[in-house]
């Protein structure tokens, strides 16, 4: 019950990308007979990942990951774009890489505004209006938080950027496979993907560059992926990532569903046979796949340590867990106490859960957070 | 992710699993240790009873993660049956070698239970007039005027609240003024989930104002005080003191409610 920190390999991508290891081993760069269809290859697989989001394939940048998407979109952004502005705008509830980016740009001599998000983590957009300044070059606001699952209204955001002259940035990865991405509709100008959340492997992403968009490349080299980002084609992850793109395109509107009707009983379920537990995040304006949950008086990495014993895997926002050992900040960002965020769990879905797992977790989970209640100094139910 | 509820040790998932001597102790010869961490998450308190400079009983209660439960459940067995001064030389090592181990970063932040083993004995001690106690809480003057609040009069700050329905869906924040501003925090709850009631109060001397509150589903946050409210150019965000932990703290909410004058009302 957890895929949002990993993603299994669907077993149909691994079977595309396997030739790709041994067989078919040419670099799209060379003139030869092995380099033509490796270069063949790559461009298929472009056409495939650029029709998922409505994109045109030559906006289709390769990268190893979303990871790397979001750096080459900030900062290939902000210092391509210096002479126009030196102010970008972020939201309080993104991922902690595009945190630790905003934190870089600072070093380097930019201002970064962070937009705060309501009790149920949605971006305002009045508060947003409110931090454009004349100095604004970029917004970055992802289509939907990877922890509390809500969704933003990520059309707004972008054509409140287009209206005012401002390139949109939104990662993207949160949303894959559950929301439908349309670079078109959304007004998005730089978007960030992963292969391995709709089931593709690790170390391979992609951005999403709008024709017209500027940026200065993060890795100099051969000049591949015009020019943005050098370095041999990991012609394997990109096969992969493309099988799961075009697998996705064709299953998410089956799955979907699914998914939804899982969360629903498993939140409606936790909610009715556990006393003083909360949902967090917004109650429809949420991802398909999320359940997130905070019980008074019981702290998150007990609680994981007693779902697993039991075989169920699940998430926390628990400092407990983190390298940092701080709570998460996107819990703080919607106004949670530590002592809250402490006792948040997380259980997502995903293409190979079944519904006799939903049926577990609500077997085992109002004793597991009994029994840690017992224990606990400060459960309301335990005092007079 | 890279600390795995696995990489704990058989004895600390046993102590996890099936924790010892867990409850509340009360009487004369009882005395109570609490340490915690707020940025940790972890809140232990450990109770002992004493006869004739010996630990007779000890019971433990902790919020926290795997291993903050396992410690406090491990020290109590250590040290139930020694003398005082036994006890007092019982140090976080102890506890982590009687436990296998402990993850390198857990010996930091949750091996808490020793410190409340020692507090409890001071404490102990104190009530007879031996040592100072250990929760000696020293009051903070009462600032009237917070910084940030008359720049945000009117866009988040309000000093007295006719419309409760505007408040709707809003995280708001009601400072202490009396009975005046508990009612109203109760009357918040029928428009927001998300109510929280400062007080300098502890649990004890606030009595039935808090019970009333917190089943009204109200956050109560005891000994605390404002320190300033942040913003763009509304409320955004408050800084909290929390004088039981001398620390602060931002919490974000969109309304801070400061009733002026309702304690004379």
């Amino acid at each position: 019950m957890d895929y949002q920190s990993a993603k299994p390999l669907d077993p149909r991508v691994l079977e595309a990308m396997l030739p790709y290891f041994s067989e078919e081993f040419g670099n799209p760069s060379s003139l030869h007979k092995e380099g033509d269809a490796a270069s063949t290859v790559l461009e298929d697989a472009r056409r495939t990942v650029a029709a998922w989001i409505n994109a045109a394939p030559d906006e289709i940048i390769f990268t190893s990951g979303a990871t790397e998407a979001n750096n080459l979109a900030l900062i290939g952004y902000a210092f391509r774009n210096r002479n126009r502005g030196n102010h970008l705008i972020i939201s309080e509830i993104e991922h902690i890489s595009l945190h630790n980016i905003a934190k870089y740009l600072e070093r380097n001599g930019f201002r970064v505004s962070r937009v705060p998000v309501d009790r149920f983590g949605r971006v305002s957009l009045s508060k947003l209006q409110a931090r454009i300044t004349p100095e604004t070059i970029l917004i970055s606001v992802g289509y939907a938080s990877n922890e509390i699952g809500t969704v933003q209204p990520v059309q707004e955001i972008g054509a409140l950027a287009r209206a005012r002259g401002i390139a949109f940035h939104s990662d993207g990865v949160a949303a894959e496979g559950l929301l439908n991405i349309d670079v078109q509709r959304d007004n998005v100008d730089l978007l960030s993907l992963s292969a391995n959340d709709i089931y593709g492997p690790r170390g391979v992403g992609a951005l999403y560059v709008r024709q017209g968009v500027r940026l200065n490349p993060l890795i100099i080299g051969g000049g591949q992926e015009k020019g943005l980002r050098s370095g041999s084609e990991n012609i394997p992850g990109i096969v992969g990532m493309a099988r799961a793109a075009a697998i996705m395109s064709r299953e998410m509107a089956g799955e979907v569903p699914r998914f939804q009707a899982y969360r629903d009983k498993l939140i409606a379920g936790v909610l009715a046979a556990i006393p003083h537990s909360h949902l967090n995040g917004h109650p429809v304006e949420r991802l398909a796949n999320n359940a997130h949950f905070r019980f008074q008086g019981v702290e998150g990495e007990s609680l994981l340590l007693s779902l697993k014993q039991k075989g169920i895997s699940a998430m926390t926002g628990s400092a407990c867990t983190a390298r940092t050992l701080e709570p998460s900040h996107t819990l703080m960002s919607i106004g949670l106490l530590h002592e809250e965020a402490h006792g948040s769990l997380e259980f997502t879905c995903g293409r190979f859960t079944r519904e006799e797992d939903i049926d577990r977790v609500l077997e085992v989970l109002p004793g597991v957070v009994e029994r840690l209640r017992k224990v606990s100094p400060i459960y309301q139910g335990n005092e007079g | 992710m890279d600390v795995k509820p696995t990489a704990y040790s058989a004895r600390v998932l046993d102590h996890f699993q099936n924790p010892r001597n867990v409850g509340v102790l009360e009487g004369e010869d009882v005395a109570v240790g609490r340490v915690g961490n707020p940025v940790c998450g972890d809140l232990m308190e450990i109770f002992i009873k004493v006869v004739d400079e010996r630990i007779a009983d000890i019971k433990f209660r902790t919020f926290g993660c795997g291993s903050a439960i396992a410690t406090s459940s491990m020290i109590t067995e250590m040290a139930k049956g020694k003398t005082l001064d036994e006890a007092m030389k019982i140090t976080r090592q102890d506890v982590a070698t009687e436990l296998e181990g402990l993850p390198p970063r857990k010996m930091h932040c949750s091996n808490l239970a020793a410190d409340a083993l020692h507090a409890a004995i001071q404490n102990y001690r104190a009530a007879r007039g031996e040592t100072i106690p250990m929760e000696s809480v020293a009051a903070e003057p009462e600032v009237s005027v917070f910084a940030g609040e008359e720049a945000f009069l009117g866009k988040g700050v309000f000093y007295a609240v006719d419309d409760p329905a505007l408040l709707k869906d809003q995280r708001v924040l009601v400072l202490d003024a009396g009975p005046t501003s508990a009612i109203l925090s109760q009357d918040l709850m029928k428009y927001t989930d998300r109510v929280i009631f400062l007080t300098s109060d502890t649990p004890e001397t606030s009595g039935k104002t808090a019970e009333l509150l917190k089943q009204a589903g109200v956050k109560v946050l005891f000994q605390s005080r404002l320190k300033e409210i942040k913003g763009h150019d509304e409320v955004e965000k408050v800084l909290i003191h929390d004088s039981a932990e001398n620390d602060d703290y931002d919490l974000v909410v969109d309304a801070v409610v400061i009733l002026r004058g309702a304690c004379d009302a």
